[in-house]
């Protein structure tokens, strides 16, 4: 059983602004988890929100990087905005599961621990950000940079869940069963945003896809149109 | 800490109430709970309902956020009768209306989950290739639509009896009886349901023509009926 939100004095400690949410998210997540259930908690998740779109911003930027021109701007825009909708869309189905487990937690500290799971999962990647870019300067493959954003988005997404649990611990639920088929659907509609915001990598001479895919399908075609791509290349 | 209200004034009191409260509930203020079980179907399920129409258009999307509340209500009401009558036979001492009101919590916890789903239905169905001349019963995209939003509302409906199970073992005092109980009327439920929802297609599409509320040709047939006949050609072919 997890010591009590609120018993260590250090939990008791203001976070004041996006700097201090940074660090007591990677730090002292319980201060975060004690700030969400006090009165005026809107400012932290304010800070929180300012944090995450500025992180998915910049990580967007090195995604951009790939393919450059319109992605510059492109990239960045459609990651923020596509984790902002995916968390959003998600929002009232994890209220519900919280409440359907006894969860003894309001719609906004369920709304601030959501904001929490993107800022951490967006600071995790900005962490990853100088090897994205690195990786992206050197390779032509789609394919192989789509895996390696996959792979940086699964393992900051890992870490920023394990703080949602944690936060969801403190909040009496009985059963962790519906956060976590909360979290499948939350990752398959954010792979899906993936898909419906393409591209993130590689170029389109729209804004927006014209067509409508499931992500994997969208996948196979890539894998296919790269190996044939791979094919032409080497007869060459 | 939210204690629990002297009666349901908020969705989150409805699904974190306690056995406890639930039975005072529905006890003591039977009507409270069963206005709010019946808006919340309404809201709910409604919302899910527009959700799952609006892969066809507007139209069916209105449809369907009627007629997916309306299979649930009608439902409840068809069985109302029986399953208030079958509950002290099986063992659960519970007037008829309490019945009616277990039932209806049972479908209000369900469609409270599918209105909480519908955002993520709505975005399946807007990432779903819309409709055209060449979509057809058994094109690929419609069939994945169909398969999730079936999962979506099994996933809802199973969840429902299970928030109605320790309410029921608790009220009746013994597991078996609980069991009982909760088998026959989901036994009675599923055979109304699957018929009410039979004349009420179709919830997403109708390759035959446009957008009705009910066609004529739908008050034909039965939904079992049909499964027979389609089990008959498998076995047979």
């Amino acid at each position: 059983m997890p010591l009590p939100l609120g018993d260590d004095p250090a939990d008791r400690e203001q976070v004041l602004n996006p700097i201090t949410a940074v660090e007591a998210i990677l730090r002292q997540p319980r201060r975060v988890m004690y700030q969400l259930r006090q009165p005026g908690a809107g400012q932290l998740i304010g800070s929180m929100l300012f944090v995450t779109v500025l992180c998915s911003l910049v990580y967007g930027v090195i995604v951009g990087s790939f393919s450059g021109g319109t992605q510059w701007w492109a990239a960045p825009v459609k990651i923020s905005v596509g984790l902002l909708i995916s968390a959003l869309i998600c929002l009232p189905s994890l209220y519900i599961f919280g409440c359907l487990s006894g969860a003894q937690a309001r719609l906004s500290e369920i709304f601030g621990m959501v904001v929490g799971l993107l800022m951490l999962t967006t600071i995790l990647l900005i962490g990853f950000a100088p090897v994205a870019w690195l990786f992206s300067q050197s390779t032509e493959s789609i394919v192989w940079m789509g895996v390696l954003h996959l792979a940086f988005f699964a393992v900051a997404t890992g870490f920023g869940l394990r703080f949602l649990d944690a936060a969801f611990s403190h909040s009496q639920a009985r059963s962790p069963v519906g956060l976590r088929v909360w979290v499948i659907i939350l990752v398959l509609v954010i792979l899906q945003m993936s898909a419906a915001l393409r591209p993130l990598l590689g170029t389109a001479d729209d804004f927006l896809p014209t067509k409508k895919k499931f992500f994997l399908n969208h996948w196979g075609e890539c894998i296919r149109d790269s190996e044939r791509a791979g094919r032409y290349q080497s007869r060459d | 800490m939210i204690a629990a209200a002297a009666q349901p004034d908020s969705v989150g009191g409805l699904l974190r109430a306690e056995p406890d409260t639930l039975r005072a509930w529905a006890r003591e203020s039977a009507s409270a709970l069963t206005w709010f079980c019946i808006a919340s179907v309404v809201i709910g399920a409604g919302a899910y309902g527009a959700a799952m129409g609006s892969w066809r258009e507007p139209v069916q999307a209105f449809y369907t956020g009627i007629k997916l509340p309306l299979a649930i209500l009608l439902t409840t009401l068809g069985n109302g009768l029986l399953n208030g009558m079958l509950a002290p036979l099986l063992g659960l001492n519970v007037t008829f209306r309490q019945s009616l009101v277990l039932v209806l919590f049972g479908c209000a916890i369900t469609a409270i989950i599918l209105g909480a789903l519908s955002p993520v239905a709505l975005f399946l169905v807007w990432n779903t290739p819309p409709l055209n001349a060449a979509t057809h019963l058994t094109s690929p995209e419609y069939g994945f639509l169909q398969l999730m939003l079936a999962t979506f509302v099994g996933l809802a409906g199973i969840t429902g009896c299970v928030r109605l199970w320790p309410l029921l073992r608790d009220w009746a005092g013994r597991s078996e009886v609980a069991g009982r109980v909760l088998l026959a009327w989901l036994s009675t439920n599923l055979f109304l349901g699957s018929q009410i929802c039979w004349v009420l297609r179709p919830f997403i599409w109708d390759p035959a023509g446009p957008p009705r509320f009910i066609g004529q040709e739908y008050l034909r047939g039965s939904f079992f009926e049909t499964v027979f006949d389609a089990l008959m050609r498998l076995l047979l072919a």
